[in-house]
């Protein structure tokens, strides 16, 4: 497969006529861009609002963001199964307005969305602070069932997100980055002396609005499968995640996994990258056993030496976190697990909810309990008030005069178990 | 809380858990294993005399759990 990321670099977002981007600046025109996301007759409101880095705006509360993208060969459209014909992806050519994310707000679940600050000490701790953002502010109809809105949230951030980029697809691209590899046996027989690796990428599977998709398959009910890597880098996975914001991984995580990438730059030389595992995190204990024996099954067939596993959330995940470390180790396969660690305000209690002596080699995403202190913004875009519902928010969060006192895990992706931050935790 | 209740005032606890798993390296005795986390003490998809079977069943369980003696970590299946 050969996968070409034809990327426009974006540096700055503005309204326009006519959506277009040009000389690094995305121009949106903000009604027929709405009129794109309304089409859905199930939001009684939707309005659009710009974020930039280093401005004085708080976002409030975040469900999902996505890199606008759009195919620019095979049938067009992105995300297969939403906003392109159901196919295999991760080959051919995909135009990226790099820089540049939709971000979702909406209060769904009310207390498993998350915060952006694009400037001051909270910015630092997420990605999308140094993205230009284009933010999706909506209201579902009254009485819309929960599911209903988190489906046609999800499903409308990655409609406007391609819908941006199918307007920019003519723009000459910046720079192209190329991803390319055969299949398992094709680059084993090219590499037989290099170490054979697997990923397992783990994912709230739990449903009550807890999913990932996978070809727009809620893969909750479903076995663990195969995909090539470039198949995860070019839209196969979408979250539909209502959970805790600081360790989900948003849509825009997926086509960015820093696992997959640092895995494929090592491919042919340190390594020989087998693939990605897209697996469940279940609600029920069988569950768990299943998935990570068949995490294990698929690694055996393939003849992996060594696997990362990365979990999604905390909590009962980490007992499938646990099982998979022991499940690989105990088949003499190497494990490299990456979490973050629920260690309380004081970084004190035990950070994983379960523990096995399998796990002997552990990175750390952060505390998702540290406490921050975020001053108050010239500009709210959203419920501010939501943050007395979020997870790391409480009702004394938000002050009168607009600063909060909160945990980590109220901002988006701020200890992101992909590993796509700075933050960990020192040796002691 | 499970501890302390029967460290403090020695009272034997049941633990009725989804994730066993967890339940052992808490150090919870007695561990009856519950149905899933959104419901551990019921089955919502059998309806509702399904369910009351699924809830009684696992009471039953507590208890003949709760009566017996124990000298380590059991899972009462």
């Amino acid at each position: 497969m050969r996968l070409e990321l034809h990327k426009v670099k974006v540096r700055d977002v503005q309204w326009g006529e006519k959506t277009c981007v040009k000389d690094g600046v995305l121009y949106v025109n903000k009604q027929a861009a709405i009129n794109c996301v309304k089409e859905e007759e199930r939001f009684a409101k939707v309005d659009l609002e710009l974020a930039r880095p280093g401005e004085s705006t708080r976002i409030i509360p975040i469900k999902d963001a996505i890199e606008p993208r759009v195919k620019l060969t095979g049938k067009g459209g992105y995300y297969p199964g939403f906003s392109a014909p159901m196919g295999r992806c991760g080959d051919g050519k995909t135009f990226v307005l790099d820089g540049a994310a939709v971000l979702t707000c909406g209060p769904i679940v009310a207390f498993q969305e998350g915060f952006v600050d694009m400037s001051g000490p909270g910015a630092v701790y997420t990605p999308f602070s140094a993205t230009q953002n284009i933010i999706m502010v909506v209201e579902p109809i009254k009485d819309l069932d929960p599911h209903q809105y988190e489906l046609i949230l999800r499903e409308g951030g990655l409609k406007l997100a391609v819908w941006l980029a199918e307007q920019c697809k003519d723009a000459p691209a910046d720079v192209v980055e190329v991803f390319e590899k055969g299949t398992v046996p094709e680059e084993s027989a090219k590499y037989p002396q290099l170490p054979k690796v697997i990923y397992v990428c783990m994912n709230i599977t739990q449903g009550l609005l807890h999913d990932t998709y996978v070809y727009a398959a809620d893969i909750r009910p479903s076995l663990p499968t195969l995909l090539h890597p470039n198949e995860v880098l070019d839209g196969a996975m979408v979250s539909g995640n209502c959970v805790s914001a600081c360790d989900k991984n948003t849509t825009w995580h997926h086509v960015h996994n820093p696992i997959v990438a640092a895995l494929y730059a090592r491919h042919g030389k340190e390594l020989n990258f087998l693939g990605v595992i897209p697996t469940q995190e279940s609600t029920v204990m069988d569950g768990k056993l299943r998935a990570s024996q068949m995490n294990l099954s698929i690694a055996r067939e393939l003849g992996a030496e060594g696997v990362i596993v990365s979990e999604e959330g905390y909590g009962n995940p980490d007992t499938d976190l646990c099982l998979n470390a022991r499940n690989f180790e105990n088949a003499g396969i190497k494990s490299v697990v990456v979490s973050d660690e629920a260690a309380g305000t004081d970084g004190a209690s035990q950070s994983l909810a379960d523990a096995t002596p399998e796990m002997t080699a552990f990175i750390s995403t952060g505390n998702v309990n540290e406490m921050l202190e975020v001053p108050a913004m010239d500009k709210v875009i959203g419920w501010p008030e939501t943050i007395a519902h979020l997870s790391g928010g409480a009702a004394e969060s938000l002050r009168e005069d607009g600063s909060m006192f909160v945990e980590m895990q109220a901002i988006i992706a701020s200890t992101a178990e992909i590993g796509f931050n700075r933050v960990g935790c020192e040796w002691i | 809380m499970t501890r302390e209740i029967e460290n403090a005032a020695g009272i034997p606890v049941v633990q009725i858990a989804t994730i066993v798993p967890i339940m052992l390296t808490v150090g919870a005795n007695r561990i009856v294993p519950g149905v899933a986390i959104p419901h551990p003490t019921g089955s919502p998809e059998l309806g509702k005399a399904g369910d009351k079977a699924t809830r009684r069943e696992l009471l039953l369980r507590a208890f003949k759990a709760m009566e017996t003696e124990i000298t380590y970590q059991t899972v009462f299946e």
